[in-house]
């Protein structure tokens, strides 16, 4: 599968200051990162010297170190730092491959082309009240993007426009919600959801109880898909 | 009166439940250390007789035995004239209780999902890791809510046993192949945990915060 655009990877709000997670678009492997000047990271998921996810390791200031051996990246994505090795100037070409990265909408997106040049103009999207949070599915994205406008939940009728075919509007119980949609693999998907309007703790609740139940309804029919494939 | 005792296994998370407890009371207890693996130690008769399942951990003082360690949290918790980890009004217990009860029955599978994979417990690993993953994914759920309500734990503002119990399979569950990708509220709230006054790691936990 190739990269095409801007993904959706993660909430803002999820990746604080000084943190990382791994994440993977169409089975590709990335780490997410903030510095601790706020400053976010999308590089390849892998340390060049074993091959350890570098999402398993952790932020200093504006380098993240290997969880492995502690070898440490600049915001280039540059080595500076082995600990083994204290008094080596590190090889220039010790370095981790770095993607676009923006952030539009309280979500995080990163663009996967080779060159950062190439990079297309980020999404345009209209600064989020609140973030409300992201589901994880087992299922394809078209069937997850399918289900967001087919589950009622006590009342909540939502009602879908399709902005491109990574964000939707998503009009639920008088909010207006925006959902980004990130291809995670060939049967995985992720939805990031945030709001349009301020809420307050008990506005949010009921959303993020129709985000649960959407995942659960989304796998099931994932499940059952299968399972007509293999009867078929 | 003899001192209390900690029956050990230092990489056993239910152990480890009990070491975190006692660093963040700031109390200390003498511990001996059972050679589970590969001595199936915790089998022999001796312990059998404090621990008749052959699980750890075991607290003892004298003719006093308790086995498993959510009794154990509460009786350590409970014995602590602050109370610190175990509010005592009804509503806060009670959350509590539940929590400390889905530790126990929903993250069964995680424990047994990390001892087949690591120690060659009997145990079809797919089927654990899935249920496994289910307990984590409710637990996320839980605290995704518990953040709109600026609330950091699971039972509310302030950690208790629950947050001590539920801990352990969260931060092992590389152990056995669950990333912490798809779980943002849990990778918040044991940064929460990590900060705690006397939180100590075990082998699988990195120390880096």
């Amino acid at each position: 599968m190739s990269f095409r655009g801007w993904y959706p990877l993660a909430l803002s709000r999820d990746i604080a200051p000084g943190t990382s997670t791994g994440t993977r678009v169409h089975g590709s492997e990335f780490v997410i990162w903030r510095d601790d000047k706020g400053g976010a990271h999308v590089w390849e998921d892998r340390c060049p010297h074993r091959g350890m996810k570098l999402s398993f390791g952790f932020v200093r200031g504006d380098h993240i170190a290997c969880l492995y051996h502690g070898w440490q990246y600049d915001t280039a994505g540059q080595c500076r730092y082995i600990p083994a090795h204290p008094d080596l100037t590190v090889p220039k070409t010790i370095k981790v491959p770095r993607f676009s990265v923006a952030e539009a909408g309280g979500v995080i997106w990163g663009c996967f082309s080779e060159e950062d040049d190439d990079a297309p103009p980020a999404p345009k999207l209209p600064v989020a009240a609140a973030a409300l949070r992201s589901i994880f599915a087992d299922c394809p994205a078209p069937l997850l993007v399918e289900r967001v406008g087919l589950l009622d939940v006590e009342g909540l009728t939502p009602d879908v426009s399709t902005i491109d075919d990574r964000i939707l509007e998503v009009r639920l119980g008088g909010n207006t919600l925006i959902a980004c949609v990130q291809p995670v693999a060939d049967k995985e998907s992720a939805l990031h959801i945030v709001a349009m309007e301020e809420l307050d703790a008990a506005q949010m609740k009921p959303l993020a109880l129709w985000a649960e139940e959407l995942r659960r309804d989304a796998e099931s029919f994932a499940r059952k898909a299968a399972i007509r494939e293999i009867a078929a | 009166m003899s001192a209390l005792t900690l029956y050990n296994y230092d990489l056993d998370e239910n152990c480890y439940k009990v070491r975190l407890l006692l660093s963040c009371l700031g109390a200390e207890v003498g511990q001996v250390a059972v050679d589970v693996f590969p001595g199936r130690e915790n089998l022999s008769a001796p312990m059998r007789a404090m621990s008749p399942s052959g699980t750890l951990p075991i607290l003892k003082q004298d003719d006093f035995v308790l086995h498993e360690a959510e009794a154990i949290l509460s009786f350590l918790a409970r014995r602590d004239p602050d109370r610190r980890f175990l509010p005592d009004d009804p509503a806060s217990f009670g959350r509590v209780m539940m929590w400390l009860t889905f530790s126990t029955r929903e993250l069964d599978a995680a424990v047994h999902a990390r001892a087949t994979a690591m120690m060659d417990a009997p145990g079809d690993i797919e089927a654990l890791r899935t249920a496994a993953r289910d307990a984590l994914r409710i637990m996320d759920d839980h605290m995704t809510r518990q953040h709109f309500e600026g609330l950091d734990y699971f039972a509310g503002p302030q950690p208790t046993i629950a947050d001590i119990a539920l801990f352990p399979s969260f931060a092992l569950s590389r152990d056995y192949n669950i990333d912490h990708d798809h779980f943002p509220a849990l990778r918040r709230w044991a940064r929460a945990i990590r900060k705690l006054d006397g939180f100590i790691t075990m082998p699988g936990i990195p120390d880096y915060h």
